[in-house]
């Protein structure tokens, strides 16, 4: 019997979990907890000891009574695993626009919304998130946006089950069902040539989660892990305050002093409030020979800063994963079971305590609710948040079956096979009371339900053979996979006369059947060619235009494997390009392309004929000849490693190419059954230069210092919109408030999707806007919606993440800084109550708060068309410091950390948030800044 | 496995004509189009491209029609609404654009429910005689609706494009048509369901009859100088006379009642050739007379007397119009229904509610001053008098004064009819002297202001734009003179960009 430690080179840190085998058999162990092993041996026997990552190591027993051994890192082996979609390859060995983030990279914090903790990381991506409500989402955007109408999220692939695109109902995020303490990593797949693969859904990038699982042969693990924090909002509104507000009787004599009340109430003030959340992770994992599993419970308690508003959310998740056949067979099974809960405050709420008079009271002299008493005055903020109820619970299902074997007769042929479930119910209840400003109002109440069924089945055959004779790894595999979808949903709530009506219960199915093939070829670990195509087969097309095919091919060349480059400062040089087609189907309407009739919701828009209200039938508007939206890309790109790969890094010039649009557009009046239909129309492009740089600044002993830089250059422009081609059509966008039917922003040849449409402001001599003056653009001597111009854009030009890590013994600090440039919101607060008439001409007895931006200008009336209000928001975010201590324990792994997010943003933007995803800043729900504490249990 | 169709309440076409029920709701939604924008109250628009309730069909022909005109003003500050006060408005103006919407929208329902229901279709699916006999009754009043629709469009617009049952349904463009060869067509389907459609007042109440294609031929003709260059003033004696002689009447009420929630069933109705019943609970939109209830009540007006839960601050009139009443506001002629506490007169501020008198004439109240079927006052009962018995009597004066026949005497009594119910008795009554073509132009503004007809009557008086000024026309506060051009609306920008076959009208 030999016995001995095994530990890892680079660090001397004992290696749990290494093989250790007898060459020529299947006999052997693995290590413990502290890398220890012993098994019994006969003279002559060579043992093995393997690891991922590491170099193996082959050592004769000669009778020594303990050997211990020190691994190596294997610098190719070291190059990670890289899923890339039904399969998986190297770092070294991917050709295309491929990105993983992994634990040790994820942002800090109290996150509960997965995507967050990918934010700023990876260059190219861009999450928005959508503002600081309790369980909030974000937008998610790679290489900026490919289709105008259809879905322009990624396509998210957790454990190799596709989610749907669009979500789950009754939810804020639904990513949430995704543990963010239980993702291992996250692959983001780039260019086309990357995602094509994933064909029809591709366009948007595609995002491959990967959750944890236990390790093989590993002891019993058992972890605690806490987040406490408190939220505060850092920002609200400026509007007038109760005296600036009474001085406008100062200023105009329409002001009606009778309608004011003797209070200072800052009702932004009132509606916040310190927000504390709280999340657990408990966590038990253990590996045997054949079998690992893993069992996390999770539980989540989040209020908002805006009061009565409060996510909960409870899930087990589990990972099984099971040998057999000698290790030929692998069954794994993921299942999370979820229960989230939404307290949705109104956030109506916001805007009202904007609007709301400040000299009012909160209270009424009878103790209740100050309002207004008019039916279209603002209602009292605090009553919108107390006397208003709408609770959510939504129970989903994700699992995933995955068979993974290995034909005995032919072990370099693998059949993979995924079967998996996201199933999703939720239940809610809504209850307002009766607006206090209509005597005649009743409360209202709305209960809704919902279901959610993504199936998945899908397999593939995977060859993977070194062929040695022409020295060339070829790689193939090719697969089949089926998806439905079915979303139903129900709801019964307050009708007209105030009786609780049902509406019929609208059901949505759609399917998608697939076909793909993917052939890599590595010759002489230098040159590499990847070809993938997939075919894609979708009920949302009629039989004619059903299937789309989707090709992708790229190459890489290794030229740091060259001999000329041997012993070279350069550890490693790749250049590598690619091509690919991917596609759009995601586009909300499952029939659009049948000519449908729908009846009415309710019996509230009859027609009365002969002493009867008759429902209607409509004919909806149609494409019969409905068809994929196409992206081409184009992707070139240079992976690089200097100083033993101490520097690394990669830049990436892409191009896209979307055509045949799926546009929600005008269709010539007359053609169609309405104005506009969803149609194939139009082109947009999109071009772009990311930078990821990675660096190891210091590596000892006690001290070390990574950091991460990235930088992402983007243009994207609409190239046509119409089937005419008429290069002055443009289609109105981004509807604002301020009046009804208005909008600001423009789609139109030549510019951004999201380019503001706005007349130009004339100010005077002092720098001050002049009221209701603007350039005559056409020289007509009048200003009318001709002089309107398209001008700059919600986009940024570019956007950077910036990330370090530092250690020093004991200690760790990280911070991560994000950054936008180039990008302008329309405040849509200032325009639409930034003028007096907002207080003096409101349509009835009350004078809503204005916004302080009229201290500026002004202004008596609304100028919501000024460019006046379109503002520069370049920003720079600190998302997150975090400060954490390992505690000296020797059985016990201890972590408390200190985190603070969103701690200071750089702007020179003026309303609340420079960082909005649409670039129109109307009643955003404040992000909060966060503190939380964090401690980790190991045992 | 891929061949799905919808599992809820929508249909294909083949099922949404497998029972009688469906016939009978599809063509239920081509008067429908009328009232409401949609298959709720609001969310399922028909219309996207506009806000929902600004693309209704009455509210979006009345706004073209009464802002340019010294009937109303608005103090919103929606898109190019002003532009609609100040005739300033452009080609892409979105509320010309949603009148234009809406009237095709109506031509191609029509020309769907035509499809789907020829005689052919009827016999592929086996209806019987009886039922294919009402679905033909369907048909016929399907035409007179397209027919209206295209009136309206031609009014506004002159040269539409023009799709027929025969045309498609896709992205082609379709042919743009003159005005006049419209016209053409208009009378021709006119006079071609004419003696098919039930003869005058024998349909069911709020759908077409004989009368109501009479008065659109009446109408066509009155205007037909402006739409073809040729008069046809007599042909207006013609049928104003055949409608005159089925029995409606002016009802000696008070003029007032023919705008209340109870306006079906008050008398009012004894003059109404053809009307858009609205109901509080069971026909809801914003785009009728709900907001010709909310929109004139702002100020210190009472929304409870309007039968309302508030009022939304934004119509009043001119001085120009309150100046058509001797005497003004306290003039004898009840039909000067304004508000004028706290309202000035004159409008220095369009945005300002308080600037200009406000118009009392749409209540959603009964004769009684109870509120309509809404407990919550937000919808309005009260119907929509598109065509009634007083706007033929005055389009006979006028056509007799222009030389198309009829006589004087008939002519005065029927202006005198209208001023006795007006002023309650004969006090305001003219005599032949005083029956002038200024005068009637006049008397139909007095009598129908504010029920969408002031632009029309206008144009054909050559007092649209050239000539006649009243405050902000022009967009100056005392008014100005504009371009003739303008006497036809501009096609809406967005639809020249798709469709090349269209050609903009002139001046714009």
């Amino acid at each position: 019997t030999v016995s001995g430690t095994v530990t890892d080179g680079s660090n001397s840190m004992p290696l749990p979990g290494v093989n250790v085998i007898i060459k020529g058999t299947t006999t052997g162990t693995s290590t413990d907890f502290d890398g220890k092993y012993s098994l019994s041996v006969n003279n002559g026997d060579t043992l093995v000891f393997s690891f991922v990552g590491f170099v193996n190591q082959e050592i004769v027993y000669n009778g020594q009574s303990k050997i211990d051994v020190v691994l190596q890192e294997d610098a190719a082996q070291l190059d990670e695993i890289v899923l890339i979609g039904y399969g998986s390859t190297t770092k070294q060995d991917a050709t295309g626009a491929v990105d993983k983030v992994s634990d040790e990279d994820f942002n800090r914090g109290a996150i509960v919304a997965p995507e967050q903790l990918l934010a700023g990381k990876s260059a190219g991506v861009r999450i928005t998130n959508n503002g600081g409500a309790a369980g909030e989402g974000s937008q998610i955007q790679i290489r900026g946006i490919s289709s105008l109408s259809a879905n322009q999220s990624p396509l998210i692939v957790v454990d190799g089950l596709p989610l749907d695109q669009r979500g789950v109902q009754g939810v804020r995020n639904a990513l949430n069902a995704i543990n963010p303490a239980d993702i291992e990593d996250f692959v983001v797949l780039k260019d086309a040539s990357a995602t094509a693969i994933y064909g029809s859904r591709a366009s948007n990038g595609v995002i491959l989660i990967t959750t944890k699982k236990g390790k093989t042969n590993s002891p019993l693990e058992i972890e605690y892990d806490l987040k406490a924090s408190v939220q505060e909002v850092t920002n609200t509104v400026d509007v007038l305050s109760a005296d600036q507000y009474r001085n406008l009787a100062n200023i105009s004599p329409a002001f009606d002093t009778s309608l004011t009340g003797n209070a200072n109430t800052d009702w932004q003030d009132e509606i916040y409030q310190r927000a504390t959340g709280a999340i657990h992770n408990v966590t038990a994992s253990k590996g045997y020979e054949n079998f690992n599993f893993r069992v996390n419970l999770n539980h989540v308690s989040q209020q908002g800063t805006l009061r009565t508003d409060l996510y909960e959310r409870n899930a087990l998740n589990t990972a099984f994963v099971q040998r057999l056949l000698d290790n030929d067979l692998k069954l794994t099974l993921t299942a999370k079971g979820i229960i989230d809960e939404y307290s949705y405050a109104d956030t109506g709420a916001i805007g009202a305590a904007v609007a709301f008079d400040p000299t009012q009271p909160i209270f009424d002299q009878n103790g209740n609710f100050t309002e207004l008493g008019d039916n279209l005055a603002p209602r009292n903020p605090l009553s919108l948040l107390e006397d208003n109820q709408n609770n959510n619970r939504s129970k989903r299902l994700i699992s995933n079956f995955n068979i993974d074997y290995k034909f005995w007769f032919l072990k370099d042929l693998r059949f993979n096979l995924n079967a998996g479930i996201d199933y999703a119910e939720n239940d809610g209840k809504q209850f307002n009371i009766a607006n206090p400003n209509n005597p005649n109002a009743f409360a209202f109440q709305n209960f809704y339900s919902g279901l959610n069924r993504n199936t998945s089945l899908d397999f593939y055959f995977n060859y993977k053979k070194d062929v040695e004779s022409i020295n060339t790894v070829v790689d193939l595999t090719a697969g089949h996979a089926y998806q439905e979808f079915y979303i139903s949903s129900n709801q019964t709530l307050t009708g007209a006369g105030g009786a609780l009506i049902t509406n019929p219960e609208i059901i949505n199915r759609n399917g998608l059947e697939s076909y793909f093939a993917r052939a890599s070829f590595d010759h002489d670990d230098k040159y590499l060619l990847s070809l993938s195509y997939r075919a894609d087969i979708s009920s949302r097309f009629s039989p004619d235009n059903r299937t789309g095919y989707f090709p992708g091919a790229s190459f890489g060349w290794k030229i740091s494997n060259e001999d000329f480059m041997k012993d070279s400062f350069i550890s490693n040089l790749k250049l590598r390009g690619g091509w690919g087609v991917t596609g759009n189907q995601e586009v909300g309407n499952n029939y659009a392309y049948l000519g449908v009739y729908t009846p009415a919701i309710n019996d509230q828009v009859s027609f009365f004929n002969n002493g009867q209200f008759i429902p209607t039938l409509r004919p909806n508007g149609f494409d019969e000849n409905l068809k994929w939206e196409e992206t081409t890309n184009y992707n070139l790109a240079l992976d690089f490693g200097l100083f033993n790969d101490r520097l690394t890094g990669s830049v990436d010039a892409y191009y896209n190419e979307t055509k045949d649009l799926l546009s929600f557009v005008p269709v010539p009046a007359g053609s169609n059954l309405t104005d506009q239909i969803l149609t194939n129309v139009g082109e947009l492009t999109s071009r772009g230069i990311e930078l990821n740089l990675n660096g190891k600044i210091i590596q000892s002993d006690n001290l070390n210092w990574d950091t991460n830089f990235n930088i992402t250059f983007q243009d994207v422009e609409v190239e046509n919109l119409s089937l005419t081609d008429n290069p002055d059509f443009s289609i109105p966008t981004g509807g604002i408030s301020g009046g009804t039917g208005n909008t600001i922003q423009i789609l139109r040849p030549g510019f951004d999707p999201s380019t503001f449409f706005v007349f130009r402001q004339v100010y005077d001599t002092d720098g001050n806007p002049i009221e209701g003056a603007y350039v005559d653009v056409n020289g007509d001597n009048q200003i009318t919606t001709a002089d309107r111009q398209a001008y700059k854009k919600a986009t940024p030009d570019a956007f950077i993440g910036f990330t370090n890590n530092f250690s020093y013994k004991a200690f760790d600090l990280s911070f991560t800084f994000r950054g936008s440039f180039g990008n302008y919101v329309y405040n849509n607060v200032a325009s639409s109550n930034g003028a007096l008439a907002t207080a003096i001409n409101a349509p009835g007895a009350f004078q809503p708060n204005v916004n302080a931006s009229y201290l500026y200008t002004g202004f008596a009336n609304q100028q919501l068309f000024s460019d006046y209000y379109v503002r520069r928001a370049d920003f720079v975010r600190l998302d997150n410091l975090s400060l954490g201590y390992q505690l000296p324990f020797e059985n016990l792994k201890v972590r408390a950390s200190l985190t603070g997010t969103n701690l200071f943003v750089i702007t020179d933007y003026d309303g609340l948030d420079p960082e909005i995803a649409n670039g129109i800043d109307n009643n955003f729900y404040p992000r909060a800044r966060s503190v939380v504490f964090g401690l980790n249990l190991t045992f | 496995r891929l061949d799905l169709v919808p599992e809820d309440n929508r249909l294909t076409a083949e099922a949404a004509f497998a029972t009688e029920e469906g016939y009978e709701q599809a063509f239920a939604k081509l008067y429908a189009g009328l009232a409401v924008t949609g298959q709720n109250t609001t969310g399922q628009p028909d219309i996207v491209s506009d806000d929902e309730g600004a693309s209704g069909y009455i509210r979006s022909i009345w706004k073209c029609q009464e802002l340019p005109t010294d009937e109303a003003i608005i103090g919103w500050n929606d898109g190019g609404i002003r532009a609609l006060n100040t005739q300033t408005w452009t080609a892409g103006n979105d509320f010309t654009r949603a009148a234009y919407n809406r009237t095709i929208f109506q031509v191609t329902l029509v020309n769907e429910f035509l499809r789907q229901t020829t005689p052919e279709k009827l016999d592929a699916r086996g209806e019987t005689d009886e039922f294919k006999a009402v679905v033909n009754g369907y048909r016929v009043e399907a035409r007179f609706l397209r027919a209206l629709a295209y009136y309206h469009a031609m009014d506004l617009f002159g040269n539409v494009p023009f799709v027929t049952e025969d045309d498609p349904v896709g992205s082609f463009l379709p042919p743009q048509i003159m005005r006049s060869d419209l016209f053409d067509f208009i009378e021709s389907e006119l006079l071609a369901i004419e003696s098919e459609i039930p003869a005058p007042r024998s349909n069911a109440y709020g759908r077409a009859d004989r009368a109501a294609v009479w008065m659109l031929l009446a109408k066509l003709y009155m205007n037909a100088e402006v739409y073809t260059g040729t008069a046809r003033y007599s042909d207006v004696i013609t049928y104003a006379n055949q409608i005159i002689g089925s029995g409606y009447t002016i009802p000696q009420i008070p003029y007032q009642y023919s705008f209340l929630a109870d306006n079906d069933r008050n008398g009012a109705e004894e003059e109404v050739i053809f009307t858009v019943p609205f109901d509080g609970l069971n026909i809801q939109s914003y785009a009728g007379t709900t907001f010709l209830v909310h929109a004139p009540v702002g100020g210190t007006m009472s929304p409870s007397e309007f039968g309302i839960n508030g009022g939304w601050g934004g119509l009043r009139t001119t001085p120009t119009f309150v100046e058509q009443f001797p005497g003004e506001e306290n003039s004898a002629d009840q039909r000067a229904l304004f508000f004028t506490s706290g309202q000035s007169k004159e409008i220095e501020d369009i945005g300002s509610f308080t600037n200009g008198y406000a118009v009392t004439k749409w209540k959603n109240v009964d004769v009684n001053g109870n509120q309509g079927n809404d407990p919550s006052g937000e919808h309005a009962d009260i119907d929509f008098p598109m065509f009634r018995l007083a706007d033929v009597y005055l389009m006979y004066a006028e056509a007799h004064l222009r030389g198309g026949g009829g006589d004087m005497s008939t002519a005065l009594g029927f202006v005198n009819e209208i001023r006795e119910r007006a002023y309650g008795d004969s006090s305001g009554n003219i005599s032949a002297s005083d029956l002038t073509l200024d005068f009637i132009l006049d008397e139909r503004s007095r009598e129908l202001y504010w029920e969408g007809h002031r632009r029309t009557d206008l144009i054909r008086y050559g007092r649209f734009s050239t000539q006649g000024t009243w405050a902000w026309k022009g967009g100056v506060p005392q008014g100005t003179t504009t371009s003739a051009f303008r006497d036809l609306m501009p096609l809406p920008a967005n639809d020249l960009g798709v469709n090349t076959n269209l050609q903009q009208n002139p001046g714009y």
